[in-house]
């Protein structure tokens, strides 16, 4: 997780986020198609908030990173907004159980639930974040 | 970004599983947006990477894919993933040549440590 990301390229981004988890030619991969996931059309779901996701053979188990940008960034975000908040989402090709979707599915319902809170903004750490998260995830599961 | 030739079958099927994961029903209920003209631009950029790599690969990567939906497997503990059978120990991931599972057929992918 990186609460404090510089840039403000879209690909620089993407970049710093890919290396939270893979490096080298591992990391290329990932990010070309990550880039050509972008090309369909903005993972930005609105209201400050991208997920950029995919497959990748350079995976072996689904990863997610956490990225904030420290300035808003034009995203292209269905709502048109720019956008500060990322989660991002690679899963193997071969994924038993369809993992991917379905964490997808839950990360976009986290996400949602995240846009409601004013405090988002104040949160300094990473403990500070899963925190919250794990508090809206508690709710969500209460709602069911 | 620096492509190296074996690169390109590695991105072929990542654009592959990319497209599929598109029509996916459960992919389409989560809500994202997608454009159809973009979607032409990838599809074009498949037709353009396949012409780096050499015509019998591409075959006999278009027939696995035709027969198990993902014609790569990532190799795990000495298994080939597709098929979840064990691989002789001879085969080499340091090999420069495809290696197919003797098993199933697909090409085999080992990652990186």
């Amino acid at each position: 997780m990186n609460l404090q990301i510089n840039s403000t390229k879209n690909e620089d981004i993407i970049t710093d986020l890919v290396y939270q988890i893979k490096k080298g030619s591992d990391a290329e991969l990932i990010i070309h198609t990550l880039l050509k996931r972008e090309e369909l059309g903005s993972t930005g779901i609105g209201k400050g908030i991208a997920i950029p996701h995919c497959r990748s053979l350079a995976v072996d188990k689904l990863e997610i990173a956490v990225g904030r940008t420290t300035k808003p960034v034009n995203y292209n975000a269905i709502d048109k907004k720019p956008v500060t908040l990322f989660f991002l989402i690679i899963a193997p090709p071969q994924d038993p159980g369809n993992q991917y979707l379905i964490t997808l599915g839950k990360i976009v319902q986290i996400a949602k639930e995240l846009t409601k809170k004013s405090n988002l903004d104040e949160l300094k750490t990473a403990d500070e974040f899963i925190a919250l998260i794990n508090i809206i995830e508690k709710d969500l599961a209460k709602r069911k | 970004m620096a492509i190296v030739p074996s690169m390109y079958l590695q991105i072929l099927f990542d654009l592959d599983n990319l497209l599929a994961d598109m029509e996916e029903p459960g992919y389409k209920k989560i809500g994202f947006k997608i454009e159809d003209e973009a979607t032409m631009t990838i599809i074009k950029a498949r037709t353009d990477l396949l012409q780096k790599i050499p015509k019998e690969l591409v075959s006999n990567y278009e027939l696995l894919k035709k027969r198990y939906r993902r014609a790569i497997a990532p190799v795990e503990n000495g298994f080939c993933f597709g098929c979840f059978q064990e691989l002789p120990t001879e085969l080499s991931t340091k090999s420069k040549e495809v290696i197919y599972c003797p098993n199933c057929g697909r090409i085999l992918y080992w990652r990186k440590k």
